[in-house]
């Protein structure tokens, strides 16, 4: 620990060698560059990678997965939560845990031998419930980026470190945002930045524009809300990515067609959640294939340690190993899915439904499973959607984009009673974040 | 007499870091100097009448944690004969370098609430691993390693008279508050500074 490093009570500045240990002059020139452009926005933050040159070598290539799952159930055993595990524990004798587990005893989960020197600090809030703090480490963090390049290449797009385009830019829209821009130690220090498309965040709307033009970043990533800002401030005529990635909620069959038609190039979904890091991807609407990485995932009932028959619905649990500072077996993630094998023999997720298994009660008294929706919702052209079930049975539907006629027959057929049904424009008027996608009042 | 446990607890949340002590240490006193001052502890040091918050304001001129333990006769005593390390240098000579240079209330504390709880202060006097174990706690603390060792041979000797390791059920849970308190003291000055890029949303 570095005393020197922060004045107590307040937050610490680092110098920009301390973000940056290895830059160099050409990184020293794009940071400069891109901190006074004239059309930049206002940075809120200045942020890098802390990358030594030992840690920037190690970042560029993927973990090992050579008998992970053997090393990783080692390194839980030497966490407070599993310690009394007998060392031939196999998976299966782990019982599940979920974020409550977490917000509840967060240093149980990290190994006792774990280098504590590598910790960043993480939030994750989630779709509900107390933000949840996790420890994120310095190497895993960086690796992300180098795994974006990869799902490019397995998607047929490629990212290179020869000119002088952003590597990535990674988008929010939202009233306020932390923002800024750094240079990536393991990519050449080319720029990178994180951008807040929401015009406040700008002097003008021009400026904007300006700014993203001459940017010009090879991968773009965000949320479906900040993906379909692109296209509705019409920022496609000046961008051209090599890839897109979408991540944290749902990105929707219509608005995935949208991007590609627009940016003529792949757009990857990216299912996982902080405390996990990615788990699964797709590129088109099939099922998410399972990451080639540290990630182990099983289907079982929403309350027993069981599994599901091979193919049904059941609660996503994931066995993580790419983060040492948190130890994960069996962790419930809250969503639901079916396992399935793809053509080539992999695993893959279908019917990913994110936060929850919600289901709605139809006028007959059958329970009707928010997948069934989302076929209807997506198939009619919604961008987003929130449904809400009170207590008194009425169905309240707000839809973002789509065929309004359409969905309401649709969603009155599947449910056998009137649905009161709201259309927006974009995806932003649902609420800024994480909006909940479905709400009802039956027991899940 | 406080919960055995709840007093190393106490001691988890007040120690900063056992690899920061560490990290810290410089070269400090002899440990025959520091054992030889704990060994002519004054009687009146350990006098059950004494007030302890009396007793480290006067030696320290500020409060320690343990003296909000003080109905426990472990942690009083072992207080007080850190207070008796420190106040001794007046009374006696000061030792080289000055213990009163150092970190000397976390010093007092550490015998009073991690040592005294596991190794009866009694003992400290009659025993000399125990008093080699109380001698070299407070110099760790206080922020020293003995004259002549560097740090990974007096974290190792430490570690071989700690007598928390004779009795593993307490070894565990301690390691327990221990990892917890390192862990939201490592999370907290994380928080404090800057995160690191983030390349995609989650």
């Amino acid at each position: 620990m570095t005393l020197a490093e922060y004045a107590p009570g307040e937050a610490a500045v680092l110098t920009d060698a301390e973000r940056w240990p290895t830059i160099d002059a050409g990184g020293v020139a794009r940071l400069a560059h891109w901190r006074a452009h004239p059309d930049a926005p206002r940075w809120t933050h200045a942020t890098g990678d802390r990358l030594t040159a030992q840690q920037a070598e190690r970042v560029r290539h993927p973990l090992s997965t050579d008998d992970w799952l053997r090393d990783h159930l080692a390194a839980a055993r030497r966490t407070l939560r599993y310690r009394g595990m007998t060392q031939d524990a196999a998976l299966e004798d782990f019982p599940t845990i979920a974020r409550a587990d977490l917000v509840d005893d967060l240093a149980a989960f990290v190994p006792l031998d774990a280098d504590l020197s590598r910790m960043l600090h993480g939030t994750s809030s989630g779709s509900t419930g107390a933000a949840l703090l996790i420890p994120d480490d310095v190497e895993e963090v960086a690796r992300g980026f180098h795994l974006l390049v990869a799902l490019a290449a397995s998607a047929g797009a490629t990212v290179a470190a020869d000119g002088e385009r952003m590597a990535v830019a990674n988008l929010v829209f939202q009233r306020q945002a932390f923002t800024y821009v750094s240079v990536i130690s393991s990519f050449a220090h080319r720029a990178m930045a994180r951008l807040n498309l929401h015009p406040s965040a700008w002097d003008t709307i021009d400026a904007r524009g300006r700014f993203l033009a001459e940017a010009d970043p090879q991968i773009l990533s965000g949320h479906p809300t900040s993906l379909a800002e692109l296209l509705d401030a019409g920022l496609d005529a000046v961008l051209h990515p090599a890839v897109i990635f979408s991540g944290a909620m749902a990105l929707s069959a219509p608005l995935r067609a949208r991007l590609e038609a627009a940016f003529g190039c792949p757009v990857i979904d990216v299912y996982g959640l902080h405390e996990t890091r990615p788990i699964a991807a797709r590129s088109d609407d099939g099922a998410f294939r399972i990451l080639d990485r540290r990630v182990h995932v099983e289907i079982l009932e929403p309350r027993r340690d069981v599994a599901v028959p091979p193919g049904v619905i059941g609660e996503i649990v994931v066995t993580a190993g790419e983060n040492p500072l948190l130890a994960l077996v069996r962790y419930r993630t809250g969503d639901f899915g079916r396992l399935v094998r793809l053509d080539d023999g992999a695993f893959g997720i279908a019917d990913l439904e994110g936060r929850d298994n919600t289901r709605f009660r139809a006028a007959d008294g059958t329970l009707v499973p928010c997948v069934e929706l989302t076929q209807q919702l997506q198939a009619r052209g919604a961008l987003g959607w929130s449904v809400e079930q009170g207590d008194d049975g009425r169905v309240r539907a707000t839809i973002a984009g789509g065929d309004e006629a359409g969905i309401r027959t649709a969603l009155q057929a599947l449910l056998g009673m009137p649905v009161e049904l709201r259309r927006v424009t974009r995806l932003i008027d649902l609420g800024e974040g994480k909006p909940r996608r479905y709400r009802s009042s039956v027991a899940d | 007499m406080a919960d055995t446990e709840a007093l190393l607890a106490a001691w988890s949340e007040r120690s900063g870091g056992e690899s920061e002590a560490w990290a810290r240490a410089r070269p400090g006193p002899s440990l025959e100097s520091v054992a030889a001052r704990i060994s002519r502890v004054p009687q009146e040091f350990l006098d059950e009448r004494i007030s302890l918050r009396a007793l480290a304001g006067d030696v320290l001129g500020g409060q320690i944690v343990s003296a909000g333990f003080d109905h426990d006769s472990r942690v009083r005593q072992g207080a007080a004969i850190g207070l008796w390390l420190v106040a001794s240098e007046g009374l006696i000579e000061p030792l080289d370098p000055a213990l009163s240079t150092g970190w000397a209330a976390l010093a007092v504390d550490a015998l009073a609430l991690r040592v005294a709880p596991v190794a009866a202060p009694a003992q400290w006097t009659s025993d000399d691993e125990r008093r080699t174990e109380a001698a070299r706690t407070f110099l760790l603390w206080c922020g020293f390693v003995p004259a002549g060792e560097d740090a990974a041979t007096a974290a190792s000797l430490l570690a071989a008279c700690d007598s928390l390791a004779r009795d593993r059920a307490l070894a565990e849970a301690y390691e327990g508050h221990r990892h917890r308190a390192d862990i939201a003291r490592t999370l907290e000055e994380a928080r404090r500074k800057e995160a690191a890029a983030r390349y995609s949303s989650e």
